[in-house]
């Protein structure tokens, strides 16, 4: 077991250390910037919609999203970066030397974590610049938990299909996935406010379930706690499994 | 005899789809501390072998023990007792070469303590002191190389795979890491499994030798004794004048049976092996001939392997089915 965390502390600090060196390590903040900015920004009026109900204003609504989308991508880009070591043969080292092959995965998904909150922060910071309200009564933890839980869904993701194609040409095929959930959620309105098919999607995407939780902790008004922690916690532990079913393929393949 | 630092290798097989077999069934043992040679043109399964052993790809059939671990059902084990440089140095542009030496060892469950000391232990066997801090992307073919054997050592491994270490070294690096290896097998005891296609290396490097073409061993013993089997050694000679090659011709072949030679040369297997040539010396000056060029000829490793193959090691491989050690699974 102790090679295990081994394995996964050299994984999870190389990464880290690479992401220091490097500013694009900030890059999955782009888009989720970008969006805050124009939807936010552009969209504002949307919080006086009739049934807009949601009491920390159209800022906060969209930072929330903008937040989960910055840390999802960030597991999706851990997985570009899985992809690339497989590519350039780098991967091989960390197979021959690793002795408990499933604390790779750990060390990428450790390193992500590192990554969601840098970008996490930065997201946050942009917020309170273009004057996201704070008052007191929001669970900061329960968001911040929530947020962390997506990323590590989102790397598992990443690092499974990273592992089984072993090619950075699985960029879209790991990307495409999360931006389809990502966006099939209650981006711009409330759940309530959708209708027709992408309010049926968007009540079958187990992100919504997220989404909503994380800014109800935002406006201090917590509801579908307990269901978002279990469907985040059924997620990684399906797409743990799928991550080791892409280690399983990587080694078959030698 | 001790097989803990050793490896043995039973009816080993691998298959990739679309493919032929890369590995046929081959049966090896080596014994701890040896340095096993593993020669064979491009394509022959000398990696797809060394990957297999290394537990890098698992094998279609076939059993196989690497310090006295199964490669399928030990592969944790197996992974902690050997170290690999690998054809190909996988190493991260963007790490200096100390970097990756930590890293390594931290991989190992190294202490951080103990990492510092391997590291600078390493460096300075391999020679790679002053680079130590530079970003592996601006090494050298050759820095890369020792930077990949050193990071193979960083735990001590009881068995070095080296998979075409000096493939396009230039000669002095090629010595220098020659001299690493032998060093490793003499005093460190470290059982090395080398793959190589240049016939000098295995000569020179290695205790026994295994010759693999088409995915099997077609011959396994030590250097001297593979051509010992295919022949005795040979000389050729050159007369000074056209004139005299009859008069060579007839000094020559008191020594032994005549051989085809180079065009207005004469050349004869000697009889009484490589210690005759002094008497062939002796000979053509007490005849009084004189020669311009006089040649003992041994039998290489490229005889043995045209013997066993019908073929010269040198280009075997070239344009032969798309290079086996490529294909993927």
């Amino acid at each position: 077991m102790s090679s295990f965390f081994h394995v996964a502390g050299a994984v999870a600090a190389r990464q880290t250390y690479k992401y220091f060196t490097n500013p694009a390590f900030l890059a999955p903040a782009l888009f989720p910037l970008f969006f805050f900015v124009a939807f936010a920004g552009g969209l504002t009026r949307v919080g006086d919609v009739p049934g807009f109900d949601y009491g920390a204003g159209y800022i906060a609504f969209q930072y929330v999203w903008a937040l989960l989308q910055a840390v999802s991508m960030g597991g999706a880009f851990t997985g570009f970066s899985i992809a690339g070591d497989f590519e350039n043969g780098f991967a091989s080292r960390l197979m021959l030397a690793a002795s408990n092959r499933y604390g790779i995965i750990l060390g990428y998904t450790m390193a992500s974590i590192v990554r969601a909150v840098m970008t996490g922060m930065l997201v946050t910071g942009f917020a309170l610049v273009i004057g996201i309200p704070i008052s007191g009564g929001f669970d900061l933890f329960g968001l911040i938990a929530l947020a962390l839980l997506a990323n590590i869904a989102a790397t598992l993701f990443g690092a499974g299909v990273a592992m089984l194609l072993r090619t950075q040409q699985a960029g879209p095929v790991i990307r495409t996935p999360i931006f389809l959930v990502l966006f099939l959620a209650p981006v711009f309105v409330p759940l309530s406010l959708l209708s027709g098919w992408i309010e049926t999607a968007a009540r079958l995407n187990p992100f919504t379930h997220v989404l909503e939780a994380a800014r109800g902790f935002l406006a201090g008004d917590p509801t579908g706690v307990a269901s978002a922690f279990i469907i985040s916690a059924i997620l990684i532990l399906i797409l743990a499994l799928w991550a080791v079913y892409g280690l399983r393929s990587a080694e078959r393949a030698g | 005899m001790g097989r803990d630092r050793g490896i043995e290798v039973e009816n080993l097989v691998r298959e990739f789809k679309k493919g032929p077999r890369a590995v046929d069934g081959i049966d090896l043992q080596v014994e701890p501390g040896e340095i096993y040679g593993f020669l064979g043109p491009n394509g022959a399964g000398k990696s797809t072998t060394v990957l297999m052993l290394t537990t890098l790809l698992p094998p279609t059939s076939g059993t196989a023990t690497v310090a006295g671990y199964d490669i399928v059902h030990e592969g944790p084990q197996v992974r902690a007792s050997i170290g690999a440089a690998l054809q190909e140095a996988a190493l991260d542009p963007f790490l200096t070469g100390r970097e990756h030496l930590h890293l390594q060892a931290a991989l190992h469950g190294i202490s951080r303590k103990e990492r510092k000391r391997r590291a600078q232990e390493l460096l300075e066997r391999v020679g790679l002191q002053e680079a130590a801090g530079r970003k592996v992307r601006g090494y050298s073919g050759g820095m890369k190389r020792r930077l990949d054997l050193a990071l193979a050592l960083v735990h001590g491994p009881q068995i070095l795979f080296l998979d075409e270490p000096t493939t396009g070294l230039d000669p002095q690096s090629r010595s220098a890491l020659w001299a690493e290896v032998s060093r490793l097998a003499r005093e460190d005891e470290v059982t090395v499994f080398l793959t190589t296609q240049y016939l000098e290396e295995a000569d020179v490097l290695a205790d026994r030798v295994g010759i693999i073409d088409r995915g099997r061993i077609v011959a396994e013993d030590t250097p001297e004794s593979l051509k010992a089997e295919i022949g005795r050694p040979s000389v050729e000679a050159t007369p000074a004048e056209r004139g005299e090659r009859d008069a060579v011709a007839s000094v020559l072949m008191g020594f032994g049976e005549e051989i085809p030679a180079q065009p207005g040369a004469v050349a004869v297997r000697l009889s009484g092996g490589a210690a005759g040539l002094a008497d062939v010396v002796r000979a053509l000056d007490k005849e009084g001939v004189r020669v311009t060029n006089l040649r003992l000829d041994e039998p290489s490793l490229d005889d043995v392997f045209l013997a066993k193959t019908g073929r010269s090691l040198e280009g075997a491989g070239e344009g032969e089915e798309g290079g086996m050690e490529e294909a993927q699974a």
